[in-house]
């Protein structure tokens, strides 16, 4: 079952966190995987060398996923690697949580180039390849933030729930040949919040709050997006899965 | 983790397993290496034929008739079930029907028939199943459709009751949390018994393939592949969610489709 044997996947933010899970993951299944990075070029070529230690091929690319320029150049580049596209799979993101009147104009733009925008040039920009695989699907990364709201960071969950929106718009543009899903995490311990989880009380708040009880981790989201990725999941399109441990259900 | 290791051995409850999805998601369970117990109400040649199928593949399928829809049979299922297999991992109430009724003067007796097959009997198989669970840490997925999600005045009770299965779904994921997993599937049109009808009509059948941003009719093992993910460790930090498995249907709003 979901298996990815054949199948080439990039992984945008795959050097830490969510899209390093993934990607393990999706090596794990077989998949060849290029892990996609900014600057950690170290904690990526770990990652390369975990997948390739289970089998599967790797490699890393760098990229600003906040420049349109580089994420061409990354597509490119990637699409030349196995010369075929067969996945996509959107992590790369920064999180800021500054109240309304501390956002300004570079925050907003720094936040939406990256996060929405970021996911949106590589989708359009892995286009010419995936359309090319006969088992070519998308997954988008957003949040339980992008439908539940919190207090602090609104250009973070403008930008989550436009990637929803983005995804089923997707899903149906691209219809029937690619698939388009999107994963929204509830809180997942990583860098991305770890003054959040470091903070025995705030560490509390989250898990008292979590059906769960307690945080997720990357290796929680993981699996979801192979599902998503692989052909037993050919009828599904369109969807945002909720990964958040049961936090937004009241 | 990977899911054959997880679901190996694993004990799986089906209602309604004899035919279509319900099959189909005994078939998958048995393929990864689960034992089974499922329920069917009457066809007990076809039950029989999917108790082959499942012992073809070297697994345990306890089976036999029960309504349900009776809240009393159906916590009886539970405990023999659970008596056959020696507990129960997983539980999947799938077991519906889907008579055409419109919108109009619908009986009070279509009412309960239906709200009792598609709402009152899937909770009373969770009830009864709910100590099994906690003691093995197991999950619960339910056999909902998009027609709990969108307007459907064809089948109106039908789209009704499976609403409220989706509601089930949120508040007894929240109830069993954090033991027990509970999840839901919402089908679009999937080709079995009971959408046969259109199925086989060439209209009906390219009608659906249109409206579908997919381009095809749903297959049972579709429906399976997601309830065995729901199930699966790989799903462990996902409760109250329900999975919309329908080719994209709910997406194509009649002005979305349009060019
Ligand atoms: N953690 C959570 O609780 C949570 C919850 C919901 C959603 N999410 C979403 O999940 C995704 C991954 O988050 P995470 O928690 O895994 O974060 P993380 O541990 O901070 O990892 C972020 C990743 O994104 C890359 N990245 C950041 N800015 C980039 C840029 N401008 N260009 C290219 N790559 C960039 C980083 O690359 P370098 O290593 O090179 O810096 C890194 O690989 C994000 O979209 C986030 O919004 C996270
Ligand atoms: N097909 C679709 O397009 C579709 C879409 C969305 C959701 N669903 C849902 O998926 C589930 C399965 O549907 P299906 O298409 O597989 O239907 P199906 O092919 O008609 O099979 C129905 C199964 O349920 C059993 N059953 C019906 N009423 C029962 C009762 N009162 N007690 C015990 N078993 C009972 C039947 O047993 P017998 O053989 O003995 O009658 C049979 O095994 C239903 O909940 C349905 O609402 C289906």
């Amino acid at each position: 079952m979901f298996d990815l044997s054949g199948r080439v996947v990039l992984v945008t933010g795959a050097s830490r966190g969510i899209g390093r899970a993934i990607a393990l993951e999706l090596g794990r299944a077989g998949a060849a995987v290029a892990v996609h990075y900014h600057h950690r070029a170290d904690r990526a070529s770990e990652v390369v060398n975990t997948i390739e230690g289970l089998g599967a091929a790797a490699r890393a690319f760098a990229a600003d996923i906040s420049d349109r320029g580089q994420v061409d150049a990354l597509l490119r580049a990637v699409g030349e690697w196995k010369g075929r596209l067969d996945g996509l799979v959107t992590s790369a993101g920064i999180f800021r949580g500054p109240s309304v009147e501390e956002v300004d104009a570079a925050d907003w733009t720094e936040l939406i180039a990256t996060d929405l925008e970021g996911t949106f040039r590589s989708v359009q920009a892995a286009l010419p390849y995936l359309r090319r695989s006969d088992q070519a699907a998308i997954v988008t990364v957003s949040s339980v933030l992008g439908s539940h709201p919190a207090v602090g960071g609104v250009p973070y969950q403008a930008a989550k729930g436009g990637i929803e929106q983005m995804t089923r718009a997707l899903a149906i543009e691209l219809a029937p040949a690619i698939r388009v899903n999107a994963v929204a995490p509830g809180f997942i311990r990583t860098d991305i919040n770890r003054t959040g989880h470091e903070d025995p009380t705030f560490h509390d708040q989250v898990a008292r709050a979590t059906a769960l009880r307690r945080w997720g981790e990357p290796e929680d989201i993981a699996p979801a997006v192979r599902y998503l990725l692989s052909r037993e999941a050919d009828w599904v399109t369109g969807i945002v899965l909720g990964i958040d441990g049961g936090i937004a259900l009241r | 983790m990977n899911d054959r290791s997880t679901l190996a051995s694993a004990k799986v409850l089906v209602t309604g397993g004899s035919r279509g999805i319900g099959r189909a998601v005994v078939l998958a369970f048995a393929r990864a290496g689960a034992e089974i117990a499922f329920s069917y109400r009457r066809d007990s040649a076809i039950a029989r034929s999917t108790a082959q199928e499942v012992a073809a593949l070297g697994r345990r399928a306890y089976h036999r008739a029960s309504d349900a829809a009776d809240p009393t049979e159906a916590a009886r299922f539970v405990r023999d079930a659970a008596d056959a297999l020696g507990g129960l991992d997983v539980v999947v109430p799938n077991a519906g029907i889907a008579p055409t009724t419109g919108f109009e003067g619908v009986e009070p007796a279509r009412w309960a028939e239906l709200s009792s097959t598609l709402l009152v009997g899937p909770y009373a198989t969770v009830d009864a199943a709910r100590p099994y669970l906690r003691s093995s840490r197991g999950s619960v997925v339910l056999v909902g459709s998009i027609a709990g999600l969108r307007a459907y005045p064809e089948e109106l009770p039908y789209s009704a009751a499976k609403a409220g299965l989706l509601s089930l779904a949120r508040s007894l994921a929240l109830a069993y949390a954090p033991e027990v997993r509970v999840n839901a599937v919402a089908p679009g049109w999937v080709h079995s018994d009971m959408t046969r009808t259109l199925y086989d009509s060439p209209r009906g059948r390219a009608a659906i393939e249109r409206t579908t941003p997919r381009g095809r009719w749903g297959e049972p093992d579709d429906v399976a592949a997601a309830v065995l993910f729901l199930a699966s460790e790989g799903a462990r930090f996902i409760t109250g969610e329900t999975l919309v498995v329908d080719g994209g249907e709910q997406l194509a709003w009649r002005v979305g489709m349009l060019r």
